[in-house]
């Protein structure tokens, strides 16, 4: 069965198989420019908060450190939530406007 | 460790904050298992007709993803505070259980909401694309709901 679909769609598209292969190229091109887009907003989202809870840590540690350990270990934690939220704030909008332009682009 | 067991620093104290701490990552990493797991299924259904929203509709995922970090840091919050039970008396055990318990229970629950939101906001984006911003608007209020945990377990931590 594959042999005979494969047979006439050889037979028939001798024109339509290069505007084939272009689209599905520039399809592959799209998913690999968004795949980019997201994995880089995923690894921010993952270790943005980390870096900074321990950066934080550390530099807030050698600045000031008449503060307390609690202390410190506090405003590390709320500036690691912080930073992680600015990190998702900016993946909803990238994905908001950045996601239509994608979809007008695909629809030429 | 020392001899210095008294009633208020006894041997079992230690095992109060090992739980909160234990427990504020099982029950954040469950919740976000299961959004991830529910909301993963509504994209892999929807993403058959309509591949190019997949940008948008990771949104619910890493949704989930941030419930798991909010048990991650009040985790590791708790388990640097941990000590010998001669250092470590029983109220900041109790202390720490209440802090973990707090954060580990609302991400459970907040898990479920956005995987469950996330699994139909997913698939009905695919058909009317102007339900992204209401998805968004009950994902972050879902979200929210683990976010109160995290606050009140940072307050309980610094009693």
């Amino acid at each position: 069965m594959t042999n005979k679909n494969k047979k006439t769609s050889a037979g028939i598209g001798g024109a339509a198989a290069p505007s084939k292969q272009a689209r599905q190229q520039s399809e592959d091109s799209q998913d690999y420019s968004s795949f980019k887009t997201v994995l880089f907003y995923c690894m921010l989202i993952v270790f943005l908060p980390v870096i900074t809870f321990f950066l934080l840590k550390a530099v807030v540690l050698d600045g000031f450190f008449e503060m307390s350990e609690l202390k410190v270990n506090i405003f590390s934690a709320v500036g690691a939530v912080v930073a992680l939220h600015i990190a998702l704030g900016l993946y909803i909008y990238r994905a908001y406007f950045g996601g239509s332009g994608a979809k007008a682009s695909k629809v030429d | 460790m020392s001899s210095e067991v008294t009633s208020d620093n006894p041997i079992y104290g230690p095992f109060f904050g090992v739980m909160g701490a234990a427990s504020a990552i099982i029950f954040s990493a469950l919740g976000a298992a299961y959004g991830t797991a529910k909301s993963g299924t509504g994209i892999a259904a929807m993403s058959v007709m309509r591949p190019e929203l997949i940008m948008k509709s990771i949104i619910p995922v890493v949704m989930a993803g941030i419930i798991a970090i909010y048990g991650l840091v009040v985790a590791v919050l708790i388990a640097g505070a941990l000590d010998e039970p001669s250092k470590y008396t029983l109220f900041r055990g109790f202390i720490h259980l209440g802090a973990g318990l707090s954060v580990g229970f609302s991400g459970l629950a907040a898990g479920f909401a956005i995987g469950i939101v996330g699994d139909a906001g997913v698939r009905g984006t695919a058909q009317q694309p102007r339900l992204f911003v209401g998805m968004i608007l009950i994902l972050i209020f879902a979200e929210v709901l683990g976010l109160y945990g995290l606050i009140v377990a940072i307050y309980l931590y610094t009693k």
